[in-house]
């Protein structure tokens, strides 16, 4: 695995001049992270505790009041940084006037793409987050799932080592949010690093091997995301067919034993989001897998 | 890693080009039918004491000019402001602008992509517009040319009054210099955008912009009276200060008077190649000037 992390911050602050008053807003204070290539991050907090300070910092967007950020050893404030980055900011919007296609074809040139490595990647992109039937249509027209989709595109269509995404299932329904989650997965076995900021902790933890806990600008808990959740004084064991007399013989195990304790026992329960898509999945088998026909009706 | 270049031209190719589809998709051009019509009815147009003088037959070219003139230099200029005040507060409000600096764009080449953008538009209008306005002059000149030489035979003119006459009428027509003076249209237009770049880098709202690049804009038809003046009322007591002082605002506030040759060639006046040639230049500087100081306040701009 290569040396050099993905993403450094060292002992960020940024602080926001109030306009009324002398005093200035602290949005971040001493944050340090560091993200190595390959890791999945997620930095999760309540809304205004400076996940997106933290990230438009990174992206050279804001400047630091002191610390400093560097993407692959380069400083973020230099434009060449961005060439590893890949960002989907919380809630985009694209140019109205624009196709699909057009927009990821923008995008490419801006990166210095050109010829049939620029048309390979739009492709490729739009077969990625399924929007090969819309990318002739105007950006103005598309859903939230399909502009979350979009930006997703947009983000990738350079192929960078890092990508950015802020809040990227905000405002999308639970099949697009699937959708979604399971792009970061395809791009973590790809490789890529990822630095995704969320307040949706049930997504965070699904996909993130790395979490930061930041509230009021302070990170306030890091590491890796099993040595976190887990409660150390607890052990879980799974059962499967086992009859009342097994269940009793156990449990009279346990109540013999000196230091155990028995705490519950009962039947797992699934969530409620995979609840949702299973019966979406039976109900409509092609929602399931994509949920463009619904949002080309939207 | 590669490293990024300073300043790309392709790239600020790319995001003019794009600029330009974008305000071409905004329906812009539909303000060329206004223009038509405008061209149409002043072609028409004949004076009320037609025939009765003998210049009648430029002062009416010279009103066709006039109207098709005023009607671009208006154009023109409401579009380079309006246009690029419109832009990056757009851009900025619904996040694009995150996405396109978080690319490896440089800030220089974002803002002279959108400067270049604006300016390719004013430019394809100018065209269009000078285009019509050729078809109609020419037609209208000959028609005034042939109504000359029916009156030069019923009042059996000399030849040599008559060539005159012809002279006089087709210097009102389409000229090199009446081109210079669309030139200079342009020139106008590209110092307004400039200018509006440079208040919308610091600006908050894009009526801020507008209202502060239209002020300008009155202001730098009088800043070589309002400079002279100064100069005069402190006679004797101009200190070495004052003047780099006024020469500062004069190098901040355009001095649009001259840009006067419009005016002239509107008259048929011919406009010698050394003036055009030092109102370009003139115009090169004035858009680098606020070019340069619209990348000093956009470069640590935070968002």
């Amino acid at each position: 695995m290569e040396d050099t992390p993905a993403v450094q911050i060292n002992h960020l602050v940024k602080e926001f001049h109030s306009p009324f008053r002398k005093t200035k807003v602290r949005a971040v204070d001493d944050v340090s992270i560091t993200i190595m290539p390959g890791e999945v991050y997620g930095l999760i907090g309540p809304n205004g505790s400076g996940k997106s300070t933290t990230m438009k910092a990174l992206l050279g967007l804001l400047r630091p009041t002191a610390g400093s950020c560097y993407v692959f050893g380069k400083n973020s404030l230099k434009t060449d940084s961005r060439q590893e980055i890949g960002f989907l900011p919380e809630n985009p919007y694209f140019y109205k006037h624009l196709s699909g296609e057009e927009t990821l074809r923008f995008y490419a040139r801006l990166c210095g793409m050109r010829g049939k490595t620029l048309k390979n990647h739009v492709d490729k992109m739009l077969e990625m987050v399924s929007l090969q039937d819309a990318r002739k249509r105007m950006v103005g027209g598309y859903s939230k799932g399909m502009l979350q989709r979009i930006g997703l595109a947009q983000a990738l269509i350079h192929e960078p080592r890092l990508i950015i995404l802020d809040e990227p299932t905000a405002g999308v329904d639970p099949v697009g949010s699937r959708e979604i989650r399971d792009l970061i997965v395809q791009l973590k076995d790809q490789g890529v690093t990822v630095f995704l900021c969320s307040h949706l902790l049930e997504q965070v933890q699904e996909v993130c091997d790395h979490v930061g806990i930041i509230f009021n600008g302070k990170i306030v808990k890091e590491g890796p995301l099993e040595d976190l959740i887990a409660i150390e004084d607890q052990t879980e064991i799974l059962l499967k067919n086992a009859g009342p007399r097994t269940l009793a013989r156990i449990k009279a195990l346990i109540t013999d034993s000196e230091n155990a304790e028995f705490v519950r026992m009962g039947k797992p329960r699934t969530t409620l989001e995979r609840l949702f898509l299973d019966e979406a999945k039976k109900s409509h088998p092609a929602a399931a897998t994509t949920d463009q026909k619904g949002e080309d009706h939207a | 890693m590669r490293r990024n270049a300073l300043f790309s031209p392709a790239r600020i190719l790319v995001i003019a080009s794009h600029t330009f589809t974008h305000l071409v998709r905004m329906k812009v051009f539909y303000f060329l039918a206004v223009f038509a019509l405008l061209m149409l009815a002043a072609s028409f147009f004949e004076m009320p004491w037609s025939r009765t003088t003998e210049d009648t037959a430029e002062q009416e070219l010279i009103v066709l000019k006039s109207t098709a003139m005023g009607a671009m230099a208006m154009f023109s200029v409401l579009f380079a402001i309006a246009a690029t005040a419109l832009l990056i507060p757009k851009d900025l409000e619904d996040r694009t602008l995150y996405t396109i600096l978080s690319k490896p764009v440089p800030r220089l080449d974002y803002l002279l992509g959108k400067l270049l953008g604006v300016l390719l538009l004013v430019g394809v209008s100018l065209l269009l517009m000078n285009g019509l306005l050729s078809i109609i002059l020419h037609f209208r000149t000959e028609e005034l040319l042939m109504v000359e030489m029916a009156k030069a035979e019923a009042h059996g003119w000399p030849p040599e009054h008559l060539e005159s006459r012809l002279t006089s009428v087709s210097q009102q027509g389409i000229t090199w210099s009446l081109q210079a003076g669309i030139g200079a249209i342009f020139f106008k237009a590209m110092v307004m955008a400039s200018l509006a770049l440079l208040i919308s880098t610091f600006s908050s709202s894009t009526l801020f912009t507008i209202v502060i690049a239209v002020v300008i804009y009155f202001m730098g038809h009088f800043t070589e009276d309002a400079r002279n003046y100064w100069l005069h009322s402190q006679s004797g007591g101009v200190t070495k200060e004052m003047k780099i002082l006024t020469q500062g605002i004069a190098l901040i506030f355009p001095d649009f008077q001259l840009y006067n040759i419009i005016d002239s060639t509107i008259e048929g006046k011919e406009v010698p190649k050394g003036i055009f040639t030092r109102l370009a230049i003139l115009t090169l500087f004035y858009s680098g000037i606020y070019s340069v100081l619209s990348w000093f306040t956009f470069r640590k701009k935070e968002f």
